[in-house]
C-alpha cells in the first residue's frame, strides 16, 4: 500500500515539467533566503499565486522545492557576508563567518551545504514515517478534542512569540476575529459586512497572508532611505570553489551533531509557533554545551556550522508533520502550504493520508527530491547570489510590490482582494512596529474556521459543555494549554526562584498523566504511570533540596 | 499609575475595536436550525480579546517594562519628524492606494509599469541615469510577470479602457 503510493508520487513528479518547476523552485527559494530581509515565508507565500494554474501535486511541490532552497539559501549570506539570509541561519555566521575570513570559505560553505542536506535527509524520512502515524493517532480526535488542538496551537504560538504573552494572545484573537468577516460556514448567515457585498465573501485568506507577511515585511526593509539605496554587497564577482570532499569528511567525523541537531529541529518544528529561527540557536547552544572545546565555538570551527545548519533545515520536516497529520500548521511557512491545499479544495486533517495518499507521498517525495536538487544548484547559485545582492533593496521591492499586486489578483480574477492585500500590508506593518507578533494572527486566521466548525460539531452532537473535561484528548489538550499559557511566566519567576515555580513541572506531569490513564490500552497508561512517578521524583528532590532547586 | 503612553492608547483603540465588533454582532440574523448561533463564536472571541485588551491596558498604565514597543527611535520630534521616518513607507502605501483607484482604468501592464517606475524614483531618487534604468527594469519585470500570467497561466488580468480591445 505505501510502497503503491509511493510509486504513483514518483510517477505524477518524474517529469521533465515537475522537475523543472522544482528546480527552478529550489534555485528562487536558494536566492530568497540568501537575501537579508526577504524571508522564507515571503518567498513560499508569494509563489502561490504562480501555483494556481497547476495540479496540487505540482504546486505543492514547487512550493516545497521554494521552501527548501530558501532553507538553505541563508547560509550564503551568513558565511560570506556576516548576515544572516534569514532568522533561521543567524547562528550559522558564529563560525560560518569565521571560517570565511580566516581564508576557508569553500569548506564553510561546503559544511554548510551538506549539514542542510543531511538535517533535510533525516526530517523527510522522519515526516514520511511519523506523519501516517501520527495521522492514526489524530482520528481518535473528536470534537471537543480537535477544538482544544487548536486552541493548544494558538496558545502556544503566542507564548513562543516572544517576551510579551499578552500581545501574542491579542494578536491570536484577532486572527480568530477577522476570520469571522463574511458569510459563517454553518448556517450561512453574513457577519461584520457592515452593508458591504465586498465583505460578505470574506476576506481571501491568501490575499490576508501576502498582506501581512510580504507586503509589512517589504515596507520595513525600505523604512531606512539610505539602506534602502544600498546594496547588499559591492563585489562583482566570487572566485569559491566548494569544497565538497572535505565538507563531507569533516560531517561524517561529527556524525553525532548532525542527528542530534536535525532532531532538535524536528521536534521545534512540531511544536506550533517555534520554527528555524529558534531551532538553529538551540542546536547550536546544546553542541556548544556537549563540546570538550566549547571555547572554541565562535572562532570558525566545523561543529558551530554543523549544528545550525541541519537543524533549521529539519525544521520544516517537523511542521510538516503536524500540518499533513493533524491538519494544524506548525509555522507560517506550513500555514501557505495549507492555503495552497485549500486552494485545491482539498481540507488537511488527520484524514489527509489516507484519503489523498498520492498527494500526501508526493509531498513526502518532493521534500527528498528539492533537498537533493539543493544540494546540486548551491554552487550554480552561489554566483548568482553575488549578482542580486548587487541589486539595491528599494529596486527589489518596488518589484516585489508590482509582482504582489499581480500574483494577488490572479487568485480569483476579483479586485477586493487587492484592497485586502493593501489594508492588512498596513495592519501587518504597523503590529510589527507595535511589537504584535504576526505568526499567531496568521494561525488565527488559519484555524479560526476549523475551530468554529468543531465547537458547532460538538455542540449539536449534545449542548453540554462537560465533554470538553471528560473526554481524554480535549482534556488533554486543556490542560498543555494552561501549562503552556503559564510557561513564559514561570521561566521569568524560575530565575527569581519564587517557591510555586518549584510544583510547576510536578503539577504538569500528575496533570497529563490523568487524561493518558484515561484513555486506556497499555503504552498510554503506562506512559501516564512514568509520568506520575517522574513527577513524584521531581517532588521528593525538591523537597530533600529544602524547597530549592539545588541543595 | 503614569499617564497615559502608547502602549496604553493602542489597548483603547483595541477596546473600541472590540466595542464596535460588539455592537456589530446584532445585527447577524439568527437561522431557527443548529445549535451555535452565527454571532456566538464571534461574542466569545470578542469577549477573549476584551479581557486581554484590558489586560494590556492596566499593564501598560502600571509602566511594565516587558509589554514596552519597540525601543527608542532616531526620529526627530514632531508631526514633521514623524513623517519624515515614516517617508518611505508611507509613500509605498499612497502609491499602491492610487495603483488601485486608476487600475481599472489603466488596466494590470500600464498600471503596473507605472507603478514600479514611480515607486522606484520616489524610494531610490531621479538622479543621473536613473530615470531611464528604472523605466526598463518595471517594462521588463512587469512585462514579464504580466506576459506569464496572461500567455502562460491564461489569467484574465483587467485590460483598463486604453488595451480594451485586446
Amino acid at each position: 500500500m505505501v510502497v503503491d503510493n509511493i510509486l504513483a508520487a514518483i510517477d505524477v513528479l518524474a517529469n521533465g515539467h515537475a522537475l523543472l518547476l522544482m528546480a527552478v523552485g529550489v534555485a528562487a527559494g536558494l536566492i530568497a533566503g540568501a537575501i537579508p530581509g526577504f524571508t522564507i515565508a515571503m518567498a513560499v507565500v508569494l509563489t502561490l499565486p504562480f501555483t494556481f494554474g497547476m495540479s496540487a501535486h505540482l504546486g505543492l511541490a514547487t512550493m516545497i522545492s521554494v521552501l527548501v532552497g530558501g532553507l538553505s539559501g541563508g547560509l550564503m549570506a551568513g558565511i560570506l557576508t556576516g548576515i544572516p539570509g534569514t532568522p533561521s541561519s543567524v547562528a550559522t555566521t558564529f563560525d560560518g563567518f569565521p571560517m570565511a575570513r580566516n581564508g576557508e570559505p569553500g569548506l564553510a560553505l561546503g559544511i554548510g551545504v551538506w549539514s542542510s542536506f543531511c538535517g533535510g535527509i533525516i526530517s523527510a524520512v522522519l515526516l514520511m514515517t511519523m506523519a501516517p502515524q501520527l495521522a492514526k493517532i489524530g482520528l481518535e480526535f473528536n470534537p471537543w478534542g480537535y477544538f482544544m488542538l487548536v486552541m493548544f496551537a494558538l496558545t502556544i504560538t503566542a507564548s513562543l512569540a516572544g517576551k510579551n504573552m499578552i500581545k501574542g494572545l491579542i494578536a491570536g484573537a484577532l486572527g480568530l476575529l477577522l476570520r469571522t468577516v463574511g458569510e459563517d460556514e454553518a448556517a450561512g448567515m453574513a457577519r461584520f459586512d457592515f452593508g458591504s457585498d465586498a465583505l460578505l465573501g470574506g476576506f481571501d485568506f491568501i490575499a490576508v497572508l501576502i498582506g501581512l507577511f510580504a507586503f509589512s515585511q517589504l515596507l520595513n526593509d525600505v523604512r531606512d532611505p539610505e539602506k534602502a539605496k544600498k546594496s547588499l554587497t559591492q563585489r562583482s564577482s566570487i572566485q569559491i570553489k566548494i569544497e565538497h570532499r572535505r565538507a563531507i569528511a569533516e560531517i561524517l567525523k561529527r556524525w553525532t551533531i548532525v542527528v542530534r541537531s536535525s532532531l532538535i529541529g524536528v521536534f521545534t518544528g512540531i511544536l506550533p509557533g517555534a520554527g528555524g529561527s529558534i531551532a538553529n540557536i538551540l542546536a547550536y547552544d546544546q553542541t556548544k554545551k556537549a563540546s570538550k572545546y566549547p571555547e572554541k565555538f565562535g572562532t570558525g570551527i566545523a561543529d558551530g556550522i554543523i549544528a545550525p545548519e541541519s537543524s533549521n533545515n529539519a525544521v520544516e520536516g517537523g511542521a510538516l508533520i503536524i500540518l499533513m497529520a493533524l491538519g494544524i500548521p506548525g509555522d507560517v511557512t506550513a500555514a501557505i502550504m495549507l492555503g495552497a491545499l485549500l486552494m485545491n479544495d482539498v481540507v488537511p486533517s488527520p484524514s489527509f493520508i489516507s484519503d489523498e495518499p498520492v498527494l500526501a507521498y508526493s509531498i513526502f517525495i518532493s521534500f527528498f527530491i528539492a533537498t537533493f536538487m539543493m544540494l546540486a544548484l548551491q554552487s550554480v547559485m552561489l554566483r548568482i547570489f553575488v549578482r542580486v545582492t548587487k541589486i539595491p533593496m528599494y529596486v527589489l521591492a518596488s518589484i516585489i510590490l508590482g509582482f504582489c499586486g499581480i500574483g494577488v489578483f490572479a487568485l480569483h480574477n476579483v479586485g477586493f482582494d487587492l484592497w485586502t492585500l493593501l489594508w492588512f500590508g498596513i495592519l501587518g506593518f504597523t503590529m510589527r512596529h507595535f511589537g504584535f507578533p504576526l505568526v499567531p494572527m496568521i494561525l488565527g486566521v488559519v484555524l479560526g474556521n476549523i475551530a468554529e466548525l468543531n465547537l458547532a460539531r460538538a455542540l449539536a452532537i449534545t449542548p453540554d459543555l462537560t465533554p470538553f473535561f471528560t473526554r481524554p484528548w480535549s482534556l488533554f489538550f486543556m490542560i498543555i494549554t494552561i501549562f503552556s499559557a503559564l510557561f513564559p511566566m514561570f521561566q521569568g519567576h524560575r530565575i527569581k526562584e519564587k517557591a510555586w515555580t518549584l510544583f510547576y513541572l510536578p503539577t504538569a506531569c500528575f496533570a497529563v498523566s490523568l487524561p493518558l490513564f484515561m484513555m486506556g490500552g497499555v503504552t498510554r497508561p503506562a506512559l501516564a504511570a512514568f509520568l506520575f512517578c517522574f513527577g513524584t521524583y521531581l517532588l521528593w528532590q525538591r523537597k530533600q533540596n529544602g524547597w530549592r532547586y539545588k541543595a | 499609575m503614569k499617564r497615559l503612553n502608547r502602549d496604553s492608547i493602542i489597548a483603547i483603540a483595541l477596546l473600541v475595536f472590540c466595542g464596535v465588533f460588539f455592537w456589530a454582532s446584532f445585527d447577524i440574523r439568527t437561522p431557527n436550525y443548529g445549535v451555535l448561533k452565527p454571532s456566538a463564536w464571534p461574542r466569545v472571541i470578542i469577549g477573549i480579546m476584551s479581557f486581554l485588551s484590558l489586560i494590556y491596558l492596566i499593564q501598560s498604565l502600571k509602566g511594565n517594562p516587558n509589554i514596552a514597543t519597540a525601543g527608542k527611535s532616531d526620529r526627530e520630534p514632531g508631526f514633521r519628524g514623524w513623517v519624515d521616518y515614516w517617508r518611505n513607507p508611507l509613500w509605498c502605501f499612497a502609491l499602491f492606494f492610487v495603483y488601485l483607484a486608476l487600475l481599472p482604468i489603466l488596466g494590470m501592464l500600464i498600471d503596473g509599469i507605472l507603478f514600479v517606475y514611480v515607486l522606484m524614483g520616489v524610494l531610490g531618487g531621479w538622479d543621473g541615469k536613473k530615470p531611464l534604468t528604472h523605466a526598463y527594469i518595471a517594462v521588463l519585470t512587469i512585462g514579464f510577470m504580466w506576459s506569464l500570467f496572461t500567455f502562460g497561466l491564461g489569467v484574465m488580468l483587467p485590460s483598463g479602457i486604453f488595451m480594451d480591445p485586446i
